[in-house]
């Protein structure tokens, strides 16, 4: 027994410089950890980011516009209403030597229905009947209109039908086989990811042979990562720490504007203050957003006009900010009656976007000043979230940022009057509520042509920005740092996915 | 003898109990897990599917007796989040927080009895002053400011240290050790010293305190006048003497080190189970959460139930009845 340890013990010794030798090509830190290696079993886009290596989509969106492009599918269109066809890549092989058919395709699908392995139910479910007429086609046919079908393909990854069924629920949600640019080497939980290359990649093999990712949740530690050149590129670099990196020469700041809005969702309940849009004018008028964002984000926002972002069918250009004037909030005020102020609770998260909690707090000054009795009433997100389902709060701050890049479904789930039985208004906490906006939501989904949506949604937009519906604060801004040493050419993408293969030398 | 062992198991089963019972009354107010669950753009008839596959539409005292009943047979459910065995998930992280808990109070317990010593000898030397004021430090100063400063002082600044993870380690069966590489030792230093602080200034304490009063003793006054060396007389006559106490603070105190390196481990990355825990409370993974808990009460009762034990195995003249 005691032989058998000593031997063990020399093993691993010897072993050693082999290890240390193994340190990967590219090195990449990043603020959150996977969650698991199954690519439908969460859809935040910071577990989407690990998938993205392993596994492709039908589509794909590559940096910096992202834009839709093919990726498993060659060429994809909407038949009619209803009807989805899209022709397959030929050739294409998963990492364990599969071949790449539609009936795959079909597997991942209605696999992704399951809920108790997909959180993707809500693309799931839309999906009425799946056919493949072919090896190499799919027609997918939905139960509603669904515009954003196709726009949500670069989510959905594909996995391989034949070796899914065959493991067991352990080995499918650690072990990942997909056909992207990366196969899978190791996860060790809460210290790194590795992969290396995929040479018969269908793009061509990537640069980089090796690649390690590394979940670092903490701020400072992360800072000292590339402080201390532990890794090549760090992303979500912490806002207070901004300067201090940018003073250090061996190390470049790179960053770009995210799709993600902060605004202040507020609603129109009948017998509140806030069902007077002279009102919910005052409020968005009271509050100096180019101060929150010199002041609170560090010049690390954009002020945002409306919460759909450029990339976005549906984003206006044409939207301009309300001016900052508390005089004429307090005007507005006098107006409709409430020269003497009402009282006003502040609701948000403080744990879930940059400085979320100090947001609030900006917020409720300025609404002080002009007279408002504010309570602040921030919390973590999962005791907040909760309360926001049961439409607790009339006025809070939120973020969103719909991987779709279509404000159809944005503007169902947060505009939308409260309607559960048709899955309406899911993010309308504040029940907002508007009976001609909800008629021009519904009547979005039918349009198929692609300008008169795009027209029919900067329409909807509009209205809502007009009328209060909710005030937009900023787009919060992505900021990475890039070692110079590492040589690498790192362009961020949209959505702040790691897509290693998009990492050029 | 085994009357008062059965007696102490029946009541570490109420406690696991209690602790188990607690979990599921606070899991009502902190949050839906079908939020997560179901996913971002779930509408509302979806999270209600969810809710359902998961058994969360059931009455609070049904889920509770399903979780009794499934962990009687060792089941402890899936994470809602990994979707894999949540007693898994947390072993799997054990090794990596049982090395630091160890290295931690190997520390503390190495550096705590020598300066102990030292300041009994010489209780009005400088140095004796300093490591005293130090010692206040390591008791009053948090684990995290500790943490940071360590990481800005030997990895930012000085460049001896890597700033967080735990560097190459090797698999050999179940346990993935660091101890086997340079690189994992170089990792190791900078997290053991922060969660030995504290334990290093009450062990350092304990042991000077007992030092002294030993010291003053007639028999040690007797072994100086016969003219034994210095050391024979501090290490073996009086030290030996203020061992116990100092031994028994170090175990109980072990098992807190393993079940609430929770600060440490995420200020260095570690990824143990504390690491572990704080990000399946972000995430509201209950299965997770409520398992690591029974488990860390576990892993306390039973220290305490062997401490006990050795206690009365040590001295003869402690009897339990």
């Amino acid at each position: 027994m005691k032989h058998k340890l000593v031997t063990l013990i020399i093993a691993a010794m010897l072993a050693m410089p082999g290890l240390a030798l193994a340190k990967s090509d590219l090195v990449i830190a990043v603020d959150s950890p996977p969650k698991s290696m199954n690519p439908h079993s969460y859809n935040s886009d910071a577990n989407l980011s690990y998938m993205a290596n392993f596994f492709d989509g039908l589509l794909q969106r590559p940096a910096p516009e992202g834009r839709l492009a093919p990726a498993l599918a060659i060429e994809w269109t909407r038949k009619d209403a209803l009807t989805w066809e899209f022709k397959l890549r030929k050739g294409v092989k998963f990492h364990n030597g599969n071949p790449f058919t539609a009936e795959d395709v079909k597997f991942t699908f209605e696999r992704m229905k399951d809920p108790e392995f997909s959180k993707f139910l809500n693309i799931a479910n839309s999906i009425a009947s799946i056919e493949t007429p072919d090896d190499f086609t799919v027609v997918f046919t939905t139960e509603k209109p669904v515009p954003w079908f196709a726009e949500t393909m670069h989510q959905n990854f594909i996995v391989d039908k034949e070796s899914s069924l065959k493991r067991d629920s352990g080995d499918y949600n650690t072990k990942p086989i997909g056909t992207g640019a990366y196969k899978f080497v190791e996860w060790v939980k809460g210290s790194y990811i590795r992969m290396e290359a995929n040479p018969d990649y269908w793009e061509g093999a990537p640069v980089f042979k090796t690649v390690e990712i590394k979940p670092i949740t903490e701020d400072s530690t992360r800072f000292a990562a590339i402080a201390t050149r532990q890794a090549h590129i760090l992303s979500g670099v912490p806002i207070p720490m901004i300067e201090l990196i940018k003073k250090n020469p061996a190390i470049e700041v790179v960053s770009r504007p995210a799709r993600r809005a902060i605004y202040m969702d507020i609603g129109n309940k009948p017998g509140t203050p806030f069902a007077d849009v002279r009102v919910r004018k005052a409020i968005a008028m009271a509050i100096n957003e180019d101060e929150i964002v010199s002041t609170v984000m560090r010049g690390q926002a954009t002020p945002a006009a409306q919460v759909p972002d450029t990339a976005t069918i549906g984003y206006d250009p044409e939207l301009k900010r309300l001016p900052y004037d508390p005089e004429q909030s307090k005007a507005l005020l006098k107006e409709a009656g409430y020269e003497n102020g009402f009282e006003i609770t502040i609701a948000g998260p403080n744990d879930r976007y940059v400085n979320d909690k100090q947001i609030c707090e900006a917020v409720a000054r300025y609404l002080a000043r002009i007279g408002l009795k504010v309570t602040l009433d921030v919390k973590p997100k999962s005791i907040f979230f909760d309360e926001l389902s049961s439409n607790k709060h009339d006025f809070y701050l939120i973020g969103w940022m719909d991987g779709s890049y279509d404000f159809g479904r944005s503007a169902q789930l947060l505009l939308h009057t409260v309607d559960p039985d048709k899955g309406m208004g899911v993010y309308n906490g504040a029940m907002y509520s508007d009976p001609k906006l909800d008629e021009m939501i519904a009547a979005s989904s039918a349009i198929l042509d692609r300008e008169e949506r795009k027209a029919a949604l900067q329409a909807i937009n509009k209205k809502s920005v007009e009328d209060i519906a909710w005030i937009p604060l900023h787009y919060q801004q992505d900021v990475y740092a890039v070692s110079k040493a590492a040589n690498v050419i790192f362009t961020p993408r949209p959505d702040m996915w790691i897509v290693a293969k998009e990492i050029k030398r | 003898m085994g009357r008062y062992i059965f007696q102490r198991i029946c009541q570490g089963v109420v406690v696991l109990l209690a602790v188990s019972f607690i979990c599921f009354l606070i899991f009502r107010f902190t949050g839906d897990p079908v939020l997560m669950l179901a996913g971002k753009y779930a509408t509302q008839q979806e999270r209600e599917q969810v809710r359902i596959a998961y058994g969360l539409d059931r009455p609070f005292y049904v889920q509770y007796a399903n979780f009794l009943g499934n962990a009687l047979k060792g089941n402890f459910g899936k994470s809602y989040i990994s979707q894999v065995d949540a007693l898994d998930t947390i072993l799997e992280r054990f090794p990596a927080t049982f090395e630091l808990a160890l290295t931690a109070i190997f520390i503390s317990l190495s550096a705590g009895v020598l300066l102990g010593v030292v300041v009994s000898i010489k209780p009005k030397s400088l140095v004796s002053r300093l490591i005293m004021a130090g010692s206040l430090g390591g008791i009053s100063i948090p684990t995290f400011l500790m943490g940071i400063l360590w990481v800005m002082l030997f990895a930012v600044y000085l460049e001896w240290l890597p700033p967080f993870g735990r560097g190459e380690t090797v698999q050999i069966g179940p346990w993935r050790t660091g101890f086997l590489t340079l690189d994992g030792l170089k990792h190791i230093i900078m997290p053991a010293l922060t969660l030995s602080g504290y334990q290093l200034a009450v062990i350092l304490r304990l042991t000077r305190a007992g030092m002294r009063e030993v010291l003053s003793e007639e028999y040690i006054k007797t072994a100086w006048s016969k003219g034994l060396s210095p050391f024979t007389v501090i290490v073996k006559h009086a030290l030996r003497n203020v061992l116990i106490p100092v031994v028994t603070i170090a175990g109980l105190s072990f098992g807190e080190l393993i079940a609430f390196s929770i600060v440490t481990e995420s200020i260095f990355q570690w990824p143990g189970m504390g690491n572990l825990l704080l990000v399946s409370i972000f995430e509201t993974d209950h299965p997770v959460i409520v398992t690591y808990i029974m488990m860390a009460a576990f892993i306390i009762l039973a220290i305490n139930i062997l401490v006990d034990l050795l206690y009365a195995w040590l001295n003869p003249k402690i009897q339990y009845n």
